[in-house]
């Protein structure tokens, strides 16, 4: 799995099944429970609200829909999202064995932070649908989606960063998306922190600079909702080009 | 049709009048140049005269580095199957 996240496949050992990242969500493998317990004892609904809000209202979210649904994956709630209990604090992943994107309910508490988690796995799953990512086994290719996620999803913004008293502004963005790229790596792949590091590097430019389907770097809602405009407009940008 | 200068009636810019307005007044903005900064560690400076370089040439410096995936020519073949809770895993 891909931790706010990291991909991860079904089945094998529980051996394997914990190199690849799958001891972070439990609830994976278990039987869903049933409706009740799940309204009463969880934050299911809390999540699935939450969710809600963010695809139809967070230009993020919107404008990676849309691009999926171009590339022929159009996204479904109730078949490609989850919302589950994981363990730690890890906040969500995407699981490409199902194609699922998982939440953890327990873990993500407000509006502002589902709509960056839901912007970041979506972002794996556009990867994963645009691409032959070879999650498991090439953990390159991991580096490369999660440079991505935490490039274009808002992981780093500027107020992001401060919140975590990470302060630093010449390129610090850059700074972040390495550190947060490493961090995801590790939580997923029982590798080697120096691996994760030769890994990213090796990758940073050709993955940094790859900004589909933004088109830039959104800093802020108003340059995703810019970014959303001009993809859909992209028929007549080709064209003229 | 012949080239020349000034736009033809079938020879549209890429993007909208209104769309080259809003980014020439976001690049002229504190807003962006720190933005930039932030992200780039350099000044926009090169980005405001990147925005009067072609559309073409935009595209070609974004293509200049060699990806790291194999694409796709069609969707993950399981992307739309249902969910097998029972299935041996």
């Amino acid at each position: 799995m891909a931790a706010e996240g990291g991909a991860g496949p079904p089945g094998g050992a529980e051996e394997e099944e914990d190199d690849l990242g799958y001891r972070l969500f439990p609830d994976r493998k278990k039987k869903p429970q049933s409706f009740l317990v799940r309204s009463l004892f969880t934050f299911h609904n809390r999540c699935q609200l939450m969710l809600r809000m963010s695809l139809e209202t967070n230009p993020y979210a919107q404008l990676l829909l849309a691009a999926m649904k171009q590339s022929g994956c159009t996204v479904f709630n109730d078949r490609h999202f989850s919302c589950e209990n994981c363990d730690g604090c890890v906040s969500g992943g995407f699981d490409s064995a199902t194609s699922q994107i998982v939440l953890c309910q327990n873990n993500i508490r407000q509006q502002s932070h589902m709509n960056r988690v839901v912007a970041h796995e979506l972002i794996h799953a556009f990867d994963h649908c645009r691409a032959h990512v070879d999650w498991f086994k090439n953990v390159k290719h991991l580096a490369c989606s999660e440079i991505r996620a935490a490039n274009l999803s808002g992981d780093c913004t500027l107020m992001n960063e401060i919140a975590r008293f990470k302060f630093g502004l010449k390129a610090h963005h850059q700074t972040c998306v390495r550190d947060r790229a490493i961090r995801s790596i590790l939580a997923v792949r029982k590798v080697s922190r120096e691996t994760a590091e030769k890994a990213v590097d090796e990758v940073f430019d050709a993955c940094f600079n790859d900004l589909e389907p933004f088109g830039r770097i959104p800093h802020n809602k108003t340059d995703a909702k810019r970014a959303y405009k001009d993809f859909l407009n992209r028929d007549r940008y080709n064209a003229n080009l | 049709m012949a080239g020349g200068g000034g736009w033809r009636w079938r020879n549209r810019p890429p993007r909208s009048c209104e769309d080259y307005w809003w980014e020439w007044r976001h690049c002229r903005g504190l807003r962006h140049a720190f933005h930039h900064y932030y992200a780039h560690g350099a000044r926009a400076a090169a980005a405001q005269e990147a925005l009067c370089k072609s559309e073409r040439a935009r595209v070609e410096e974004k293509q200049k580095y060699a990806p790291v995936w194999t694409f796709r020519k069609s969707p993950p073949p399981d992307w739309y199957l249902p969910l097998d809770q029972d299935s041996p895993k």
